[in-house]
């Protein structure tokens, strides 16, 4: 068990290090800074003035909807940035295994004594923590943003949605990390994953515009339903365990692929 | 320590390699030798577990490469035919990373590192990043993470591909070294690399292994051993009677070549093993009055043996008479023995060695 964690590790610190020496992976930062920091600011714009015609209709008399402004303003950013990340996540997956394959190093790996799964939980894990340091600039924002709101907000619904962005972004990422490890082309990788998150939003459209009893059942399997659910401050086991359940998935396809990659090689 | 028994595997349809059969004992080296396309690299990928076989087993250190995989791969350092090597680290840090994924303990870590940077003259590259390194010092590298751990068994898929030729020199010193206390097995399509390092050859060729010996048994058994080439005028079984008589000689032959010049013939004395004829012939020619215009000692090499090995019979071998040829001086006229065209089985002289085969 022991020695399985130290392998882990090792996989995990490699696969950060080569992120951080990395060009691609600072320029889809930087990129990714630059359009959740315009959101960000546009979506607290558009939340200011609607505050100010609210406002203004009540002092006129005009009934008001009620409105809570920080956890509207919660909702509607985590909800854009949820949506980028969509779009960021499948070129951090796509080099997982693809670039292994393609530089022969999967070579040194599969003849190491390493199990396939803790070389998948390795990675997964590495490119899950250069994904949090991604998505840590917004929940500053947040924070520099809802400091002085009167009621204060909590901040465990901050970090409840954060939680449920990055859950959301594991999920994808381990299933793109299973994309990965099918092709030695890093581009094909990326398609493919996109493909995957274009069917995430079917899956969410479906569940969302119809009803039924296939539109519901498609609409538990809806990831970012249960991200919605938990940007909203609503934790419910069964969003857990989805979660839970595409991470492994995406682990143990991954596992098997480079298993069965090892008969198939030919 | 490495047992191969039976193995074959097949692409598809097309076998890559067929029954082969081979064992290296501790502490030996055995080099794999074989034009390109043989089967080397498959075979090697199969001794690592990376690829498993289609029939027969493997056993390294007494386990089976496939069903026990993890405890082979525990035991085993592997260079592959590309060095498995991540651009973006440098030279220690990856070093590091093997290490640690191979499960050398973190109190070892640092001296193992250093000694493996040490034999392959690493040092002054060790912070160095990878990506800037040149295709010999990445192949060191690549040497360097399959040494790392100390595995008792060592693998290389064409360790001297890229690298000079002094540093040929050094990885060749460095694999005799390792000898000592690890069992190596090295393949290459090179051939003074495994006359110079190995202490067993397997020569493979399509797939199959055609021969296993050390390196100076398969010459003498396939070649003869040392001999003597003689261009003499006279009388052909007269003189073959007299050279027969002289101690240390094996057997004559006469050499059946084109374009003598008249009354000449050729002849290829064979000598013992060990024995060194030369002076003993030269005497029982002067006495017998044989006119003598050339006498040149004919060392077979591993060459003769391999080329020998792996050339496909035919009866006309193009490129084999192209050899034979070539060292005929374009004498004028008379045709000796104009019904034999076939090539002499001559031990010739080393073709330009086959390294730039590629």
């Amino acid at each position: 068990m022991r020695t399985v964690l130290a392998n882990i590790l090792a996989i995990y610190r490699r696969e950060l290090s080569s992120y951080f020496a990395s060009p691609l992976a600072y320029a889809i930062a930087a990129i990714f800074w630059l359009i959740s920091g315009f959101l960000f600011w546009a979506t607290l714009e558009g939340i200011v003035q609607q505050a100010a015609f609210y406002d203004a209709q009540a002092q006129a008399g005009a009934p008001v909807p009620p409105l809570d402004i920080p956890y509207e303003f919660i909702r509607a950013v985590l909800g854009v940035v949820g949506s980028l990340s969509l779009f960021v996540l499948p070129i951090l997956s796509m080099g997982l295994y693809a670039e292994e394959r393609k530089r022969g190093t999967l070579e040194l790996l599969a003849t190491s004594p390493l199990t396939n799964w803790s070389v998948a939980i390795g990675k997964l894990l590495g490119v899950v923590t250069f994904f949090i340091t991604m998505s840590l600039p917004i929940l500053v924002y947040e924070a520099i943003a809802l400091a002085n709101v009167n009621p204060a907000v909590q901040p465990s619904v901050l970090l409840l949605g954060h939680a449920g962005l990055i859950l959301l972004a594991a999920a994808v990422l381990s299933l793109g990390m299973f994309i990965s490890s099918l092709t030695d082309s890093t581009i094909l990788a990326a398609i493919f994953t996109f493909a995957l998150v274009l069917a995430l939003w079917v899956i969410d459209l479906i569940a969302r515009n119809f009803t039924g009893g296939l539109a519901d059942a498609i609409g538990h399997l809806s990831l970012l339903k249960h991200y919605t659910n938990l940007v909203q401050g609503v934790v419910d086991t069964g969003s857990l365990v989805l979660f839970a359940s595409y991470i492994v998935l995406g682990v143990f396809l991954t596992a098997q692929s480079i298993d069965a990659l090892r008969f198939q090689r030919s | 320590m490495i047992e191969v028994e039976h193995l074959s595997k097949i692409y598809g349809s097309t076998p890559a390699i067929e029954d082969v059969t081979f064992s290296v004992a501790p502490g030996e080296i055995l080099g794999f030798l074989g034009p390109n396309g043989a089967g080397k690299t498959t075979t090697m990928r199969i001794l690592s577990g990376y690829l498993p076989a289609s029939q027969g087993t493997a056993k390294v250190a007494g386990f089976e490469v496939h069903e026990h995989s993890m405890q082979v791969r525990q035991r085993i350092g592997y260079l592959p035919e590309t060095p498995p090597l991540y651009p973006e680290m440098t030279v220690e840090g990856f070093l590091n990373f093997v290490a640690q994924i191979k499960g050398v303990s973190a109190g070892d870590r640092a001296s193992r590192i250093t000694l493996a940077l040490q034999k392959c003259n690493l040092l002054e590259k060790r912070k160095t990043l990878i990506r800037k390194l040149s295709k010999g010092f990445r192949q060191r590298v690549g040497i360097a993470q399959a040494i790392v751990h100390d595995p008792p068994v060592i693998i290389l898929d064409e360790p001297t591909v890229g690298l000079d030729p002094r540093q040929i020199i050094d990885v060749r010193n460095l694999i005799k070294q390792l000898a000592n206390d690890h069992t190596v097995i090295l393949s290459t399509h090179i051939l003074p690399e495994v006359s110079m390092t190995c202490d067993r050859i397997a020569i493979i060729n399509r797939g199959r292994v055609v021969a296993t010996n050390t390196p100076e048994s398969l010459m003498e058994q396939l070649v003869g051993g040392s001999g003597y080439e003689l261009e003499i005028a006279g009388n052909s079984l007269a003189i073959q009677q007299c050279l027969k008589r002289v101690k240390g000689v094996k057997y004559v032959e006469e050499m059946r070549i084109e374009n003598m010049p008249e009354h000449r013939i050729k002849v290829r004395v064979v000598a013992e093993s060990n024995t060194e004829p030369g002076h003993a012939i030269a005497v029982a020619l002067v006495q017998n009055g044989v006119k003598l215009y050339e006498m040149r000692r004919v060392q077979a090499s591993l060459e003769d043996v391999f080329l020998e090995l792996t050339t496909e019979e035919k009866p006309v071998d193009p490129t084999e008479s192209e050899t034979v040829e070539t060292e005929i001086p374009a004498s004028a006229s008379a045709n000796v023995n104009s019904e034999e065209t076939a090539p002499s089985s001559t031990p010739s002289q080393i073709p330009e060695s086959t390294e730039d085969a590629e």
